[in-house]
Formats: C-alpha cells, structure tokens, sequence
C-alpha cells in the first residue's frame, strides 16, 4: 500500500479525491496550504483557500480519518504568486496567477514535503487526467469539459507527471457532487470558487495600489489613443486596463470601443474596434513541454484563455519563444495570459505565457 | 507498529480511579447542588468534599478552592478579576506578567491592555530560568500590580522561580498569581508561601477530567468574576457546577501530589536517557533550557535545518506523536513567543516537544528516538531542494 499526499483545499473536489484515494486502499495524508495571510479577509470568504477551507478541510479528513497537516507556504506564494501578478499588471499584461500557483507553489512544494513524509504520489482534486504509460507519462484534459483544469497545469516541471494523481479528472462535477453527498462530505454543496483567492473583493486595483509604488507608471493617468496615434481621451492608470476589455472607456465613441493594447512605456492604451481585436499570429514565451516538444510545421490546439475552446494551429518558428499562426482569428489574445497547447487527443503539450499578437495581414 | 504518544503535556488519559470515583455523580448521584432537596444535598455534599480534598493537596483552606472550567479560565479570572477589583478601588493596575507565559495569561493581558484596562509589563526570563526582576521592583513601588508568573513553563518545562518572587511581591504589596497547570504533579507544588495570592491549575493534564479547573484565591484577595447569573462558587464562578468533574479533579490532584516524589524520579530518568541518546544519535540539537533546573517529563528539542511542521507531521505519520512549543500553536511557521523570548526573534531552530507521563516507557524512548533520527534526515535533505 502506498502513502500518497492530497492537497485539500477545502473544496468539494479535493474532499472527494481524497475519499476515493481512501476506497482505492492508499495510505492518504491530506495537506492544506496557508497561502496567505487570511486576517483581512472576512470570516467567510468564499475562496477556496481561506480559514474557513482550511477547517472544512481539516473537518473531511477527520471524517475519512486520514491525518490532516497545514503548511505555511505564505513567503512562497507572495515571491512566486503575487508578486509576480503585481509585475505582470505593471507591465501592462493581463497575468493568470492560477497558473503558478497550480503548476509550481503547490506541486513543486507538495512534492518535496510529500518527500519528507514518505509519500511515494501526490495527488489533489484538479479536474484533469494522468496517464503513465512506460514510455512517460502525459497530463489529459479532464472528462467533464466545464470544468476541465489543465488550463493551469501545464506550467509544472515534466518530472512531476510520474507522480501525480487525479481521481476526480475521471469524473463529472455532478458526479462528484453526488459521490461527497453519498459520504456525507460537509463540503459536498459548497459553492465553486470563482475569483483570485487573494483578491476577494475582486477588485485587484487595491491590491496594485498596495504592492506598487504610488508614483508607478501603470497607476498614472494616461493617454486613449487610436491604432493611428490619434488622441482620443485620458484612462487612470493602465493597470486597471486588459486586452479586450470595454468598461472603463469612456462613452462619446459612434461605436462600442475595446482596450487593442497596451503600451506601458509611453502609457498608453490603444483602442478599437471590435474588428480590430481578432488576431491570428501569436508569440509565446516562457516555454514548458509536458510532452515532447513541437517542431516548426506541426499542428496544435491552442488554448489562449481559460473558457475558451482551443483553436486549431501550427507552429511557425520555435526557439527560446514561438509562434504560432490560429486558423481562424481569434477575439481579445491577452499578452501575460497562458497559451496551451494540445494534440488531437486532449494531451497537454505544453505552453507559455502570450507575449504578443498580431494578424497575418500586417506580418 | 503501535503509535506512542508523548505529549503528555498536551493531555493525558483518564486514570480509573478518577473515572470510578467520577461515576456515580454521571447517573445515580445528578443532583444540583444549589438544590435543597435530598438530591441537591447529595451533590453539595460530594462537591464539598471535592473541595476539602483539592484544598488539602494545595495546601489551602477549602473556602480559598474555587472550581473553574479549565485552566484557560482560571488564569482569565485571576489575571482579569484581579486587575478589575484593583481598578475598581485604585485605579489602573499594572500587570507584569513573564514573557514565557501561557498564551492563557499572555493573549489575555494584551488584549486588556489594548483596551486599557491595564499597564503591561512583561519581564523577560533568560534560558537558566532567571527573571529580570528591576521592572518588577519599579512596577510594584509604583502602584497596585497583579504579577502573574508560572511554575513550570508548558513549551520547554523551565521552572520559573515562584517562591523567589512571592517572597518579593509580598514584601512590596503586590499580588502574585502563579499558573501551575503544567507544574503539579511534577514538581512540589504548594500554597504555603503566602506570597502566592492565586494560583491556577486544571484536572486534564494529571490524568483528571477535560473542562474542569480551579482557581486558588488567598483569603482576603479580591476578585471580580467574569460571568454573572449565580452565586455559585462565592458567586466567582456562577453556573449550575460540574460535580462529577469537581470529584473527579480533586481525586486526580490527591494522587498526584502523593506520586510526586517517585514519579518524578521516573520520569526524570526516561527523559534524561531520551536526551542522552538524541544528542549521541542526532546532530545539531539543542536541549531548549537542557542546562536550567526543569520538569522532568518535559523535553524541548531546538532542530536546526529542518521545517517544524513538516518535522511534527512526519513523526506523526510514523506514529510519533508529539507537539511543537505547545498544542495550541499548529499551522504557523513562527516560532512561538516562547521561544522567541529565550532564544531571540531569529531563532530559526524547529521546536518539537516531547512530554512524558505514567504510561511512557522505556521502549516509547528508544522507539522515539530511532524515528526522530530517521525523520530529521529526511526532513534535512530537503532542505536544500525548496
């Protein structure tokens, strides 16, 4: 039998995978991770990682009795998280925090704790799927497709995947639902977790104001600007600004307009028309494969946000970066968010981070 | 394997006597005391004695025993009630209050500070059990003060030196409250200096009941109570009162202080060849306060290069089970204010506690030292990795 960590965050879905990793015969430790410091937040918080997950998670364990420990990762997901969604913004992209912290505060950490206490697999209730195989191991996207995660995985170290398993990426939410009901799981109704967990109000313009200097760049008054250079009126701060976005420009325009871009070294943020936000060649940076990787010509799927299908494309150049050209122009490609790539069979390639988008007509 | 639990310090089991002696007044025997019925009169009487034999242990008058729901309580009430008569007749009270006490006494006199129910000070304690005793003289030339200083510290064993410091409180006009939750039983522990106005103590930890505490108060000492809605207890503790817990309490404190003598001894020694052993097997450990005079079945382990919670998780998985500073503190990187006080705030050892009690052995001590050193190794090689 063998021992295996679980990362219970409090949630319905990681309560479950413990509880199946419990029926399978593993000897299972769950672990919940203080992430940050929770004393601002109010006592019931939605988020998934807050005081009250901690309990509920504590309180499943107890109810599956299997031992329960907390680990203070605090100092970890302030560098590797937050300060990093911080930059992001000052730098005029649009960041995908969950990204990190799925893909490396939490598996890297888990995996070397796991370590210390002798377990052999790490596992948490991420809706995706493993497969070891002799020749390696590959990340799946999980059956249930609403609620598919691998969006935010694919960032994690390839030596990892032996390692891990997802007991739920096999399963439904509903079915998941009803199994924490079957057992009495007092998680087992919770509500879904929906924003950043360290930006509760949902406001993250707070946040900036807190962690940057008030005199940053991206919290200054700026220009509006056409793609043509034409001055057309004045935003707060291009921080507050995400490719795509519409609130927030003031009105007076003949046509709905959204944010095309943003320049953080003259401050500017340059607006269109919804025409003009389809794009169809795409620079990635920060690479990480889980697979081999792709050469010049192959053809991939790639997913450019986390609700999004993933699109058809091929790979045009690869080196440090890429890029790849979509088949079809695509609405809003945020540079900072994550693009991941697919094969036909829903296997997780790899990805980076957007640097930039164009369309094929200007190239 | 069996798992071998030593954190005695944290709780203990029941011991039968207590349990038989308890037993009665769970079923047959349930009458409310402040009834005047021959079923209220039952319960009196078995409370009553409850008292007189809680009192004999301590060395104290039954009219000074008042029982509480746990220790948590009493030093509330010592430390609060105290400070809240005095500022009802003199004004503000300072409280001193050691820098090594329980959070029970601690929390509780930041808070009223915060409030400004009081001055704070907090004396520091060195690694040999010594306190700085200077603020404490000013304090008490200056005004009425409550002190409030421990017997036995509960994350290290340190012995505090309460008679030491009685005798100077008394002299100036202070009241000293000494918190002996972790000292009785271990350590002769007595009433009869009386510079000791109040003193704390709870059944749990002498293999008495959970939930059932007393607190001493030297005839004479006036107390304000927290709670309102009942004479009870000299109407310090109102609330219809938890006879069997009483009974119980006072059985597990007589046979305590009779076993003292020759516990001690025991437990001194299986923790003297825990010690040894750790430092010939183990590298980089300090004995927290190994070289001042201590409670013997308290073992405070300083591990350098090695996470704390990951250590106590691991020597729990292998069926070890033991506490950081203390039970209360879980979750947290930070060293304890404990600690920190005896060792400075940069102290980056992981503090692992082991306590000892009547059911640890021989075998529990070689067992828990084979795992300690199987787990610091493994805990060690990572550290290097994250």
């Amino acid at each position: 039998m063998s021992r295996v960590l679980v990362a219970m965050s409090g949630g319905v879905d990681s309560s479950v995978a413990a509880a199946l990793l419990v029926d399978a015969g593993h000897e299972v430790v769950g672990v919940t991770m203080k992430t940050f410091c929770y004393s601002g937040t109010p006592a019931h918080s939605k988020t998934c990682c807050g005081l009250d997950g901690i309990m509920d998670a504590k309180r499943v364990a107890d109810a599956l009795g299997i031992p329960h420990y907390v680990f203070d990762v605090e100092e970890d997901f302030t560098r590797d998280v937050i300060d990093d969604f911080v930059s992001e913004y000052a730098q005029g992209r649009t960041p995908n925090p969950c990204v990190n912290c799925n893909s490396n505060t939490k598996f890297k950490d888990l995996l070397t704790r796991g370590r210390a206490l002798g377990c052999d697999q790490i596992a948490s209730g991420h809706y995706v799927r493993v497969e070891h195989a002799p020749e390696g191991s590959s990340l799946l996207r999980g059956l249930d497709p609403d609620k598919d995660q691998s969006y935010f995985l694919w960032a994690m170290p390839r030596s990892l995947l032996p390692k891990l398993l997802f007991p739920v990426g096999e399963l439904t939410k509903s079915a998941v639902r009803a199994h924490a009901r079957d057992l009495a799981l007092i998680t087992a109704d919770k509500p879904e977790s929906q924003e950043i967990c360290f930006v509760p109000s949902g406001n993250y313009r707070d946040l900036l104001e807190k962690r940057l200097s008030p005199v940053h760049p991206a919290l200054q008054p700026g220009p509006i600007v056409r793609r043509n250079g034409e001055v057309v009126g004045e935003h707060s701060g291009y921080a507050s600004f995400t490719v795509g976005q519409r609130k927030g420009l003031r009105g007076g325009f003949p046509e709905p307009m959204f944010v095309l871009q943003i320049r953080p070294h003259t401050r500017e943020v340059v607006v269109g028309n919804r025409d003009e936000l389809f794009e169809d060649v795409v620079d990635i940076g920060g690479l990480n494969w889980l697979a081999e990787p792709p050469t010049v010509g192959d053809r991939v799927n790639a997913q450019l946000r986390y609700r999004a299908a993933a699109v058809p494309a091929v790979v045009t150049r690869i080196d440090e970066s890429l890029t790849l050209e979509l088949a079809e122009p695509q609405l809003a490609v945020s540079p900072g968010q994550s693009a991941v790539l697919f094969d036909d069979r829903e296997r997780v390639l790899g990805g980076g981070r957007i640097v930039s988008a164009s369309t094929r007509a200007l190239v | 394997m069996q798992p071998v639990y030593l954190d005695y310090a944290a709780t203990t089991p029941m011991r039968s006597e207590v349990r038989q002696a308890m037993d009665p007044y769970l079923s047959d025997t349930f009458g409310n005391p402040s009834s005047r019925h021959r079923w209220g009169r039952k319960a009196s009487a078995a409370l009553e004695h409850a008292r007189a034999v809680a009192a004999e242990a301590l060395g104290a008058q039954p009219r000074e025993i008042f029982f509480t729901r746990g220790g948590t309580e009493s030093d509330n009430l010592a430390v609060l009630g105290r400070c809240r008569a005095i500022s009802l007749e003199d004004g503000l009270p300072t409280l001193a209050i050691s820098a090594v006490e329980h959070h029970a006494v601690y929390d509780t006199a930041r808070w009223a500070e915060e409030r400004g129910e009081l001055r704070l000070v907090v004396l520091a304690v060195d690694t040999e059990g010594s306190i700085d005793l200077d603020p404490l003289r000013v304090a008490l030339n200056d005004g009425p003060t409550v002190v409030s200083v421990m017997w036995v510290n509960n994350e290290t064993g340190l012995f505090l030196p309460v008679p030491e410091i009685a005798t100077l409180v008394e002299e100036l006009g202070g009241t000293l409250h000494t918190d002996a939750v972790q000292a009785i039983g271990k350590v002769p522990v007595s009433t009869k200096h009386s510079g000791i106005r109040l003193l704390s103590a709870t059944a749990h930890k002498i293999y008495g009941p959970r939930g059932t505490g007393l607190l001493f108060v030297r005839e004479g000492t006036d107390v304000a109570p927290l709670l309102y809605g009942g004479g009870q207890e000299g109407a310090l503790r109102p609330g219809t009162e938890d006879v069997a817990g009483a009974v119980g309490f006072a059985t597990a404190l007589r046979l305590a202080v009779e076993e003292q003598a020759e516990e001690s001894v025991r437990l001194g020694a299986l923790r003297d060849a825990f010690e040894d052993r750790v430092l010939a097997q183990i590298e980089g450990v300090r004995i927290n306060a190994g070289a001042a005079r201590r409670s013997p079945s308290i073992s405070s382990l300083g591990i350098d290069g090695a996470d704390g919670e990951l250590l106590l998780s691991a020597l729990d998985l292998e069926g070890v089970a033991t506490s950081g500073g203390s039970a209360c503190a879980s979750g947290s990187n930070a060293a304890s204010h404990v600690i920190s006080a005896l060792f400075g705030p940069d102290d980056a050892k992981a503090t692992v506690r082991f306590s000892f009690g009547r059911h640890s052995s021989e075998a529990d001590v070689s067992r828990a030292v084979a795992v300690l050193a199987d787990v610091v190794g493994r805990v060690r090689e990572l550290e290097g990795v994250s």
